[in-house]
């Protein structure tokens, strides 16, 4: 009982739920939720934004928002595209990773240098180094809607698995890109959770002198962060290319929004020191039901933008008003100050 | 016995700020010593120098004998010595297990994270004073005293031979104050030995088997508690006398009652009912939580009573705004001066005369040379010390700006002045001060009701107290009552 009490405190426990009741109705009103091609459909669209989740939440947890991490995807997904057809190399898919991967971590190591030796926010720094990477990439480089090099094409063209759904005759297939989003979870799972590293990004979230008097490094492990969001955030762009089957540079600009929201909806906090990955996968999995299969109940896509809006802040309310309504009943008085 | 730490001739300024002069502490091994001093006498930077976060600019440092020319955190950490500072130093957002691992882990280089091992190093800390917690909870779910007994068993993880603890009764209970008493005393039975830094009077002499007085950065006494008496004490930390203050002569109090709740229910409290008679100092009292802060909001108009009547000057008043409050006359200082009550970055002119722009202006334009009359009127008539009313508040002492906020509302010339916890982290010199004013604006006529759980201050101020416990109003001591021993009794 004790347990569950426990559980039911949980942001994350109440989008668990938020899910299930979700797919409930939309099973209920059009029969197609729980069908293979619609699951594989929400999963795929689920991949880039649960990569940018990490990166949204890394930053938060440690320092304060990120906002630069779509448009480090775009231009470093961009330069290694150019890079690979300019070479006319057509080695393994994975080398041309490794390259946006080198870019990205520049481009993040800019943004930790900055944070971390002048102590500037976080949000401001990222938004002006997305700003000014985003004048690059369509000033300076003039990128625009491109064919992708021969071996991602091969990469994203290929399935991993493919289902059909008998009664509609529709199919959907799973792309690679999938087993790479499984990848970088579970290495950001057994980074966060049982290095000492990882606990110092909880640490430095939750009390940055108290983790510098424990004996943690602080500096280098923000700068670490920002450093990995720069390589996450080119594997989330270059996956989102491979999917798409083009590069689509207009396509970036913005995400970073609905995946802040995907975080907070998962359990992050704005201040810092708490969220995990688990919540991570359940905010962004909520919102891509939204805008995924809300059609399927007949709902117009105008819609969706108030769905979603609407979820984010039942989803981050809640939490507070059962904190509110637990210090009530604990017989602690809030609003006397110290009394 | 032998030293455990003496350091001699510590010098350290700051930008051409003078913190330490040449300060000399010697502790001996295994007792409990006391480091006193008003605010910003020099006692944090004193101990930053002792744990090795501050390089002294002159002055030796020998712990159990050693002399350490360059001592850095880890060598004091190596040397036993753990500090135990007021804000505790704990990670909020993660559980008590790794709260209390993590230093050990880190000291160690471990690079992985080995839960068991963190349980084993968490089960044995807590162990090492009984203390029962669950190490899965979050810190920040649990009450102040448990997240200071989390510092200290975490100090004990590192097989401390010497502790400091930096303030630690400031946000305690006085029954949690006990308890770490008894932790410390615990604590000297396994000949640890224990720098407690504090500024109150009573704490001092019940814990602490030695004395050292800082003021202004330099020491001016070191003297085993024995030989130490309150108004010695007191001189030392202040460099000023004082009268006794309970030697202020009886008064009579006027019959005139100028408020009267009656059988008053609100949130937080129900059923009390007392008199306020003019010029009458009216003690509040009770232990956090006991609704004693609940029940002067509602006399201000921000906590709207549910039933029962409060009676002014003979007739019935509804108080469900602070503006309501305002123009019968009523004032309150409220707890936290800092974030309740004060402008910090404004200036003190500002902060002052801020409750009554209105009559300070001509046709809504403000009148500067009044404003800045007033504020110097003030400022001369409270003894704030300042160079220049125009200087911001937050440049000011502790005791200082209390006095700010008091000018405040006493420029509004209040009927009923009501005041929560007014001298809570201040120094005597400006408690002193505080209480004499008080005691001046009480004889002039103004009626006050001071809310505080200290009992000494209720005792040497109050004409008259009523006792608060879980919500409910649970006894009222007249003057010949009011005593320590009966409010400690009343209370608990």
């Amino acid at each position: 009982m004790k347990k569950f009490k426990k559980i039911t405190q949980d942001t994350e426990f109440w989008v668990f739920i938020i899910i299930v009741i979700l797919s409930l109705i939309i099973q209920v009103r059009s029969g197609q939720f729980f069908t293979n091609n619609n699951i594989v459909d929400i999963i795929r669209s689920m991949i880039y934004p649960a990569l940018g989740a990490i990166c949204a939440l890394l930053a938060f947890v440690s320092t304060g928002p990120d906002v630069s991490f779509p448009m480090i995807g775009a231009c470093s997904s961009f330069l290694a595209i150019a890079i690979t057809k300019s070479t006319g190399f057509n080695g393994p898919w994975i080398f041309v990773y490794l390259i946006a991967i080198i870019f990205g971590a520049i481009m993040g190591a800019v943004n930790g240098f900055i944070i971390v030796k002048y102590k500037f926010p976080s949000l401001i720094v990222t938004l002006g180094t997305s700003s000014i990477i985003s004048g690059l990439l369509f000033g300076a480089f003039e990128a625009e809607r491109t064919e992708l090099p021969a071996n991602l094409q091969a990469f994203g063209s290929a399935a991993l698995f493919s289902v059909k759904n008998v009664k509609t005759g529709l199919g959907s297939s799973m792309p690679y890109t999938f087993i790479i989003l499984i990848v970088v979870y579970l290495v950001a799972y057994i980074v966060l959770n049982y290095t000492m590293i990882g606990r110092g990004v909880y640490a430095i979230g939750g009390d940055e002198i108290s983790a510098d008097r424990a004996g943690f490094n602080v500096n280098a492990i923000r700068f670490g962060v920002f450093v990995i969001n720069g390589c996450v955030a080119a594997i989330a762009g270059l996956s989102y290319a491979t999917m798409t089957l083009h590069y689509l540079p207009a396509e970036y600009s913005g995400g970073e929004m609905v995946v802040i929201a995907a975080i907070v909806l998962g359990g992050a906090k704005l201040t810092g020191g708490v969220g995990t990955l688990r919540g991570c996968l359940l905010g962004t999995l909520l919102l891509s039901m939204v805008t995924n299969s809300l059609i399927l109940v007949g709902i117009s896509i105008n819609w969706q933008k108030v769905f979603i809006g609407g979820i984010i802040i039942v989803g981050t309310v809640i939490p507070m008003v059962q904190k509110h309504f637990a210090s009530k009943n604990s017989g602690i008085h809030q609003n006397g100050g110290n009394a | 016995m032998e030293n455990i730490l003496s350091v001699k001739g510590i010098k350290k300024s700051f930008g051409g700020v003078h913190a330490l002069k040449g300060v000399d502490l010697t502790i001996k091994k295994g007792e409990t010593h006391c480091l006193a001093g008003e605010n910003g006498c020099g006692k944090s930077t004193i101990i930053k120098v002792i744990s090795g976060f501050y390089k002294p600019d002159a002055g030796t440092i020998e712990v159990n004998g050693i002399v350490h020319p360059h001592m850095t955190p880890s060598d004091a950490i190596k040397a036993g010595i753990q500090v135990i500072y007021q804000d505790f130093s704990l990670f909020p957002n993660l559980s008590v297990m790794e709260n209390l691992a993590f230093n050990q882990v880190l000291a160690n280089n471990e690079k992985f994270v080995n839960k068991k091992k963190f349980r084993t190093i968490a089960e044995e800390a807590i162990q090492k004073i009984n203390f029962d917690v669950d190490l899965d909870a979050r810190v920040e779910q649990l009450p102040v005293a448990d997240k200071q007994l989390i510092a200290i068993s975490r100090a004990l993880v590192h097989d401390a031979k010497f502790i400091i603890m930096d303030e630690p009764t400031t946000a305690l209970t006085s029954k949690e104050v006990n308890r770490l008493f008894d932790i410390i005393a615990e604590l000297k039975s396994k000949g640890i030995t224990i720098l407690f830094v504090s500024h109150k009077l009573d704490e001092v002499f019940e814990i602490s088997d030695s004395i050292t007085v800082l003021r202004s950065g330099e020491n001016v006494i070191s003297c085993p508690a024995s030989e130490m008496t309150e108004d010695k004490f007191t001189y030392y930390m202040t460099g000023r006398h004082f009268e006794n203050e309970s030697s202020t002569l009886p008064k009579e109090i006027s019959k005139e009652v100028i408020l009267e709740a009656q059988n008053l229910s609100a949130k937080g409290f129900e059923d009390v009912s007392f008199q306020l008679h003019k010029g009458e100092i009216l003690g509040v009292t009770g232990q956090l939580g006991s609704g004693r802060t609940e029940l002067s909001l509602s006399l201000f108009g921000l906590n709207r009573p549910v039933s029962g009547k409060i009676i002014m000057e003979g007739q019935e008043v509804n108080l469900n705004s602070v503006q309501e409050a305002q123009k019968l006359k009523i004032a309150l200082v409220p707890e936290d001066r800092l974030t309740e009550g004060l402008f910090i970055p404004q200036s003190i002119t500002d902060n002052i005369t801020v409750t009554r722009l209105n009559s300070l202006s001509n046709m809504g334009v403000l009148n500067k040379g009044r404003l800045m009359n007033e504020a110097s009127t003030w400022v001369e008539k409270l003894e704030i010390a300042t160079q220049n009313p125009t200087n911001a508040a937050g440049t000011l002492s502790g005791g200082n700006q209390q006095k700010v906020v008091l000018a405040k509302w006493l420029s509004d010339n209040p009927k009923i002045l009501i005041l929560n916890g007014p001298t809570v982290g201040v120094d005597i010199g400006a408690k002193y001060d505080i209480h004499k004013l008080l005691k001046q604006l009480a004889m002039q006529g103004m009626s006050i009701i001071v809310v505080s759980d200290d009992t000494a201050e209720v005792v040497s101020l109050c004409d008259r107290a009523i006792v608060m416990q879980g919500g409910k109003m649970t006894g009222a001591l007249e003057k010949e009552d009011l005593n320590t021993v009966n409010l400690n009794k009343a209370t608990v």
